[in-house]
């Protein structure tokens, strides 16, 4: 860690005047975590629903710190060779036929099969080097000069072996090739793992992690992210939108909306010059934040009621 | 203070959150790095490094609450006796003196440390509250306050008596203060062990015997128990893989390779996911035990993808789609009165419920599906059909019999159980909980 990144860190509030700077707004319990995960450097495992900004705070750190951010996106059947590191077999391949000529000059002085294998065995390792491997995201995360922003995305989606896996290079930050020996990382990276809690992790996993979960947010951050997002809108729509979104939250529906969805109807509502909400607009627009066709029946029937609790909210 | 953060943990451990060692440790380097100033900054950082669901994060909220909240004494009963001489207080006890002076931190010290000294953490039954509270009392020194004020209120001095006065107050104010300190270590240390205790009691009851009051609580147990099986289940799944040398894939991997055979490619298993047919008999007969076969219903209903379920009592209808669309008691209400179903709920007919299913449902039935039968084989006497019953083992992969009764009472009255024994693959007697987990746990 440089000193210009221990002075970004230095405490809970630069932290988040810093994430403002690069469009995040992020909550006291999300700075205090980020605080406590670059001084005790552990990974930090991410919860929350789908759309409150899990990924992008990982795209946000990597911005704030000013490091590469290495994306590793979980799906089932992820295995060490799209995820560490793999052979560059096809190079391997063309390299032995471009120096067949040379090993045939290796060979061609020994009597018989013992002899010419002991004589490869002396070259055997130079097709398993360094030059040879092609590294996949956990290993350039790992060999970045000045450290890097990890991102293992949705891990709850990979299989429980792939995960196993992970737990070297999350406590030790270092990984082991056979042919090569470990590999220890250059400069520690921050590592942020996101999960839907689609299954449930194991616990190794978890106790390696600081554990942020992320909630949908209180009405006053939410303004405030749609101000920091969509910074054309007019301060009553603002509150009427939010507000709005909010009572939506409360209804019995199958995919509540989250933040994504609220920054994307306000981004909608601006492009429909809409100044305030009405009845009409909002059915109109229902679907840019609610994907189901029952949630749009159940929110439609009460579309009245939530329309003139958003305008006397705005009001008051 | 160190101290502090390891009884905090014990109590999280209690309370039902798992924290290893390596994550107290984490919590310790916490603490130096934010220190305890900031209660809220103190919250979020102990939650981060010491609770890891969701479900952890309330429970932790909870705890830190109660564990956090021991503050001070109130200030009310201090006033007028600060301002007592203090020659005349020779001769009083260190308790005495402590109220007189209104000195609420050591107040506060002796009584943690005596409910240290006495292990209050120990405790495990509501019942053992006021003793525990007499006996810190007696540690802090009740018996030497109480010969203080005796002495204090024969003495005829006015400074006296309002001492005496001063101290009985205090007294009265430092029970009831360490009664709250022992009812919140009650919420803390004990009343999580006592519903570890009342589950593993509930997992053993028989199901007819378990109360209304408990529904809940069995509701619960079960989706903790489906939720096990799942992931065990999940997990297993994945062993399959393992195959032998796919040859003819190997070779057609590696072509582009011209020849050589760098990549293996290996066969895989397809994996049957589990498949199943659910009747349940609903009558008066089992009516104890109704309630808890729909709810595991429904709950396997969540789990598995290809079930079809099935009650019966006068005659025999589909309900699975009653599970997808309500809630879980809702559900279970609708079944157990026939609430806008095309079902008789009088007597119980077996033999009529197959020939309903021959009919309408027979196809439902394959090679790889699994038959289970929920009900104790009453048929009220009717003709029992075991040539229809038959025709369903036959096409099944298995037929399976659960029954509510113990086996002594199969064949006895009007049950048929001997006679449907015999043409199924497995009959169990099935009423506690235990039961239910082993037999799901098989047919996964």
């Amino acid at each position: 860690m440089t000193a210009v990144h221990n002075e970004k860190i230095a405490s809970i509030e630069s932290i988040q005047r810093s994430f403002k700077e690069v469009d995040y707004i992020c909550s006291k319990s999300i700075a205090t975590t980020l605080y406590l995960a670059f001084r005790l450097n552990k990974p930090i495992l991410v919860e929350g629903p789908a759309g409150v900004g899990k990924t992008d705070l990982a795209n946000k750190t990597a911005a704030f710190l000013d490091l590469p951010l290495v994306r590793l996106q979980c799906y089932e059947g992820l295995d060490e060779s799209k995820s560490l590191y793999e052979w560059k077999y096809g190079k391997q391949l063309l390299y032995t036929q471009i120096l067949k000529d040379k090993l045939n000059d290796i060979v061609k002085e020994t009597n018989n099969l013992a002899e010419s294998i002991d004589a490869l065995h002396r070259y055997d390792d130079i097709f398993f080097s360094k030059q040879f491997l092609e590294p996949r995201p956990l290993l350039s995360a790992l060999q970045h000069q000045s450290g890097s922003v990890l991102l293992v995305d949705e891990i709850d989606k990979s299989d429980d072996e792939f995960e196993a896996f992970l737990l070297e290079i999350l406590s030790d930050f270092q990984v082991s090739i056979p042919e090569i020996g470990t590999i220890k990382a250059e400069s520690m990276p921050f590592v942020f793992l996101t999960s839907n809690n689609t299954r449930e992790l194991s616990d190794a996993l978890k106790r390696r992690c600081l554990h942020l979960f992320i909630p949908f947010p209180e009405p006053e951050l939410e303004r405030e992210i749609i101000n920091v997002r969509v910074p054309d809108i007019s301060e009553n729509l603002r509150i009427q939108l939010v507000d709005f979104i909010q009572q939506v939250r409360k209804l019995d529906i199958k995919k509540l909306p989250s933040i994504s969805e609220t920054i994307d109807w306000a981004r909608v509502l601006l492009l429909l010059h809409a100044d305030k909400l009405s009845k009409e607009t909002v059915r109109d627009t229902l679907n840019v934040f609610l994907k189901f066709e029952n949630d749009i029946t159940v929110v439609n029937d009460k579309i009245h009621e939530l329309t003139q609790h958003a305008l006397k909210e705005a009001q008051g | 203070m160190e101290q502090v953060l390891a009884n905090f943990i014990v109590a999280l451990r209690n309370a039902g959150v798992r924290v290893s060692v390596s994550e107290s440790i984490d919590a310790a380097n916490t603490l130096d790095i934010m220190g305890y100033k900031d209660k809220v900054l103190l919250r979020t950082s102990l939650a981060a490094t010491l609770a890891k669901t969701l479900n952890e994060k309330e429970i932790f909220n909870t705890c830190f609450d109660l564990f956090f909240s021991f503050d001070d004494f109130p200030e009310d009963h201090n006033g007028s006796n600060l301002d007592c001489e203090m020659e005349e207080q020779e001769g009083l006890s260190p308790l005495s003196l402590m109220i007189l002076s209104g000195d609420q931190t050591s107040l506060a010290t002796s009584m943690i440390r005596a409910g240290h000294a006495l292990e209050l953490s120990n405790m495990q039954y509501f019942t053992q509250k006021n003793p525990y509270v007499r006996r810190i009392m007696n540690y802090m020194g009740l018996e030497e306050l109480d010969n203080d004020i005796s002495r204090l209120s024969q003495d005829g001095s006015a400074l006296s008596q309002q001492q005496a006065q001063g101290l009985r107050d205090g007294r009265g104010l430092l029970t009831e203060y360490v009664r709250t300190y022992v009812d919140r270590n009650y919420e803390l240390y004990t009343r999580a062990t006592q519903n570890n205790i009342l589950e593993r009691h509930l997992m053993n009851m028989k199901l007819s015997h378990i109360e209304e009051r408990n529904v809940h609580d069995m509701h619960m147990i079960i989706k903790k128990m489906v939720k096990r099986l799942k992931d065990l289940h999940s997990r297993r799944k994945r062993n399959f893989r393992r195959g032998q040398l796919d040859f003819k894939k190997t070779l057609r991997k590696n072509i582009t390779y011209g020849g050589p055979l760098f990549e293996l490619m290996w066969k895989k298993r397809k994996i049957d996911r589990p498949n199943v047919v659910v009747i349940c008999d609903v009558s008066r007969s089992v009516r104890m035990v109704v309630r808890f076969f729909l709810l595991f219903l429904y709950s396997l209903n969540e789990l598995i993808v290809k079930i079809r379920s099935f009650i019966f009592c006068n005659n025999l209808i589909e309900v699975s789609s009653v599970f997808d669309d309500h809630p879980v008691e809702e559900a279970v209400e609708i079944l157990q009165k026939g609430i806008g179903l095309d079902i008789g709920l009088s007597r119980t007919n077996y033999g009529q419920a197959f020939c309903d299913f021959q009919e309408n449902w027979i196809n439902a039935i394959t090679n790889k599906t699994t038959v289970i039968i929920l009900g104790d084989a009453r048929n009220n006497f009717y003709e029992p059909e075991t040539d229809l019953l038959r025709n369903i083992h036959d096409k099944a992969k298995r037929l399976i019999w659960l029954n509510p009764e113990g086996p002594t009472f199969w064949g006895t009255g009007d049950s048929e159980m001997q006679r449907y024994g015999p043409l199924c693959d497995l009959i169990r007697e099935c009423n506690t909980l235990n039961h239910l987990e082993r037999i799901v746990d098989d047919i996964l």
